[in-house]
């Protein structure tokens, strides 16, 4: 037995010696050809959303910070981006931010110029709607790459286009406005409403929500009003509004709501804020401060997000994620207020799912990226507000949230007063890739039945 | 022939060869990118250059013109798109049909702004334009404000990103025809008439010519060219919107026309290369970041103050400068001339 371990020492040395030469050899080829995943971010520096670029960026730097290890370059000025980080020994190098305005040709046009001349490897964005439709057909014609959503909620990027490479974790607008409908309805008694958007495909998404679920419950939009994005001037549109309604559903969002609201008060008098339900623009930091202490009362629908929200989840994300990383996010101030965002939330929450599914194959790209979009598709998420999964079109299945606008110390302030889990994008199978794509008149006012009416959670919040 | 058109001609036989071997020398993104959209672009403006070296018209409506031609296309070859007529037709009649529409709203145009001239001719048209970009961000029947993604090139030029030299050489190929074809019309009784209606219309409409007719005639046939542009537009970049022939789209046609020379139809794919080049690499400039607008604002200042006859006009005075003779060159029919000679009529 002795002599057989003598001889057995006497193999296994050279084999070991060789082993570990090798494995010598072995680690420093991997470290040598550990090669950076190249990643691009679209953002809005201009237009009707620029004002939100920073609140963009801080969720991108706050997830790459948060999980793989990257660290901001200036904590005041997310747009700086950030460096070091690394997913399974590549790099995560940036390698641009693009500067679009919610136009989907600027979309593109940057998104060409991001991924074919500085040849990112992953994206993260757009903002805005129509942007993401475009880039979701471009992801389709470039399926070595893999795109993930920044925060637009437009419903066809992931319902109609179904661009193989392209994931959305958060929801689309309909999505975000579940529950707004039986509110308006059961609660605040409304039978006739009016819709007022903004004309291109994420606001049509988001009256979509309202309307199919209004009509759902048996109310009825008697009016429904589109001004073009970027309008500066609202006083025609807010002269088309009926008064003669029990309430108004306002989805004119971003640099149009503020000029929106006035023309809306010299054409009819004072804001009633019970007679008002917002989408997601009247709850979001950086946004609803602007509005008047007159439209208090008003309820808004939310973007999956509740900063105020009494968890330990929601408000580390806030204070010990998003605060942790940025003090600042320009042009808003502090940076843990504006968590909450649509911006900030769903641009994290994407980057976030991105990085996940980049460690689950070690950071590995090779081969037309198709472990990663493969593994990309089963990623879920325990946000701060909930948990997130993706649909068989690679949408988010999310939990809603919406608020209620109210004063407090002389200031309006947003509380957080309705919950519902689990909303998908079919919206209780109002939609689905076959019917019309929200628009100027689909969908239809028509009675149905929707699984969370009746069923609002009203979750635990900090006053 | 003179010592300065052997000259011109040997340094536009070099830029073609140069041209032709692109896909070899420069990388993907240069060929597929970068001079796709020169030679795009610089058809686009060559149709202006010919109306405003040729006919007197500086037009503001030619990216009008061009957008209509990719809105048409990119309506009557997409399917199950959820934006648009989505009719899926064959993609060459749809070529077809979209300079057919392209060239009727230019005789439509044409009839209108062809009996103004000067500043009034450039309103006109400035107005031709926004009503375009405004007809298609509000009519979602044909596009909307989110206007037509997934419009693809027809094979065999396409898929465009995985063949990006095939586009580049059917633009290269186009644009060489657009310029003979320009050089060849002008020369034209045709052309020669036009010229004649661009120096003196009373003279030319007392001899018994129709003025009007002779400028919608060229109005129409630039729009022809500014349809191919438009064509290759939407192939190339797959996707056509309202913002696409916004005022910044016009300005920016205008401006390349006016940095590579209003008044010698080569300026326009010098300009379009300038401005590309310019609007690229500038944006990587921390300094100019976004502000790409305010960097060619500049430019076009700097131009218009140091030769008013843009880059072509620069190296016509080089030549003067280094005694190569004279070549003819036609004379530049600006915006602030043409009512001056409207006025000595």
């Amino acid at each position: 037995m002795s002599r057989l371990w003598g001889r057995g020492w006497k193999l296994a040395l050279p084999i070991l010696g060789v082993g570990l030469v090798a494995a010598m050899a072995a680690a420093s080829t991997f470290a040598a050809s550990a090669t950076p995943i190249k990643v691009a971010v679209l953002s809005d520096c201009e237009g009707a959303f620029g004002a939100f670029d920073g609140q963009d960026l801080a969720g991108v730097v706050s997830a790459m910070s948060e999980y793989a290890g990257a660290k901001p370059v200036n904590p005041n000025d997310p747009r700086k981006g950030w460096t070091g980080g690394s997913i399974g020994g590549h790099p995560v190098k940036l390698v641009g931010i693009g500067c679009s305005n919610d136009r989907a040709d600027t979309a593109i046009k940057e998104t060409k110029r991001l991924m074919e001349q500085l040849g990112a490897d992953v994206m993260i964005g757009p903002l805005s709607g129509d942007e993401s439709i475009a880039v979701a057909n471009y992801a389709k014609q470039h399926p070595t790459k893999t795109f993930v959503d920044g925060s637009a909620g437009a419903q066809d990027t992931t319902l109609k286009v179904q661009a193989p490479n392209f994931y959305r974790f958060n929801g689309d607008g309909a999505q975000w406005n579940a529950g707004l409908g039986d509110l308006a309805h059961n609660k605040l008694g409304w039978k006739t409403a009016a819709v007022v958007a903004d004309d291109y495909s994420f606001a049509w998404t988001s009256a979509a929500g309202f309307i199919a679920e209004f009509c759902a419950v048996g109310g009825k939009v008697t009016k429904r009003v589109f001004p073009p994005l970027n309008t500066t001037d609202y006083s025609s549109y807010a002269q088309q509004m009926p008064t003669d309604v029990d309430g108004t559903f306002v989805a004119v969002g971003g640099a149009g709501l503020i000029p929106f609201l006035k023309a809306y008060e010299q054409a009819h008098g004072p804001i009633d804020g019970k007679k008002f339900i917002g989408n997601l623009f009247w709850g979001t930091p950086g946004q609803f401060e602007q509005l008047s202490a007159r439209v208090a009362g008003a309820y808004a629908g939310g973007a999956g997000t509740a900063g105020d929200l009494a968890t330990k989840e929601a408000q580390k994300y806030s204070k010990r994620v998003i605060g942790k990383w940025f003090k600042t996010i320009p042009p808003f101030g502090a940076a843990a207020p504006q968590a909450s965002s649509t911006f900030t939330f769903g641009y994290f929450i994407n980057t976030w799912g991105l990085i996940k599914g980049l460690q689950a194959v070690k950071g590995d790209i090779s081969g037309g990226q198709k472990k990663l979009q493969k593994v990309l598709g089963k990623v879920s998420l325990q946000t701060g507000y909930g948990p997130i999964k993706l649909d068989k079109n690679r949408q988010g299945i999310i939990p809603v949230y919406y608020q209620q606008l109210y004063t407090k110390d002389g200031k309006l302030a947003v509380k957080t007063v309705g919950y519902i889990p689990n909303v998908d994008q079919t919206f209780g199978g109002t939609f689905s890739s076959k019917t019309p794509p929200p628009g100027r008149t689909f969908p239809p006012c028509v009675k149905r039945s929707l699984p969370w009416v009746g069923k609002t959670q009203h979750p635990k919040v900090i006053p | 022939m003179t010592t300065r058109s052997v000259v011109d001609r040997a340094i536009g036989g070099g830029a073609l060869a140069l041209a032709a071997l692109a896909p070899l020398i420069f990388s993907d993104y240069w060929v597929g990118a970068l001079l796709t959209q020169t030679l795009f672009l610089g058809i686009v403006a060559s149709s202006l250059i010919f109306l405003s070296a040729y006919g007197g018209m500086v037009s503001l409506a030619q990216v009008a013109l061009y957008g209509i031609a990719g809105f048409v296309l990119g309506n009557v070859v997409t399917n199950g798109n959820t934006k648009g007529l989505n009719l899926g037709w064959n993609p060459w009649l749809a070529v077809v049909l979209a300079i057919a529409v392209t060239v009727l709203v230019a005789v439509l145009f044409g009839l209108l702004a062809s009996r103004s001239v000067g500043i009034y001719f450039l309103m006109i048209t400035l107005t031709f334009g926004v009503i375009a970009n405004l007809f298609f961000g509000q009519v979602t029947t044909f596009s909307g404000f989110g206007g037509i993604s997934g419009i693809p090139a027809p094979h065999p030029i396409g898929p465009v990103d995985e063949h990006p030299n095939r586009l580049y050489y059917v633009a290269l190929v186009v644009s060489v025809l657009v310029y003979a074809l320009l050089r060849y019309v002008v020369r034209t009784p045709f052309g020669l008439t036009l010229q004649g209606v661009r120096d003196d219309p009373v003279r030319m409409a007392s001899l018994g010519y129709n003025v009007v007719l002779h400028r919608t005639l060229a109005f129409a046939f630039a729009a022809v060219v500014a349809a191919l542009a438009g064509v290759l537009f939407v192939w190339w970049n797959g996707h056509i919107d309202p913002a696409s022939i916004d005022l910044s789209a016009m300005i920016d046609v205008l401006v390349i026309a006016v940095i590579g020379g209003l008044y010698r139809l080569e300026g326009a794919w010098l300009g379009a290369f300038v401005f590309v080049m310019l609007n690229n690499y500038s944006r990587q400039i921390d300094f100019v970041g976004p502000r790409f607008h305010t960097l060619i604002g500049l430019v076009f200042l700097a131009i218009v103050l140091v030769s008013p006859a843009g880059l072509a006009g620069i190296w016509e005075r080089a030549q003067g400068a280094l005694g190569l003779g004279g070549g003819a060159a036609p004379q530049p029919a600006t915006a602030a001339e043409a009512p001056t000679r409207d006025a000595d009529v």
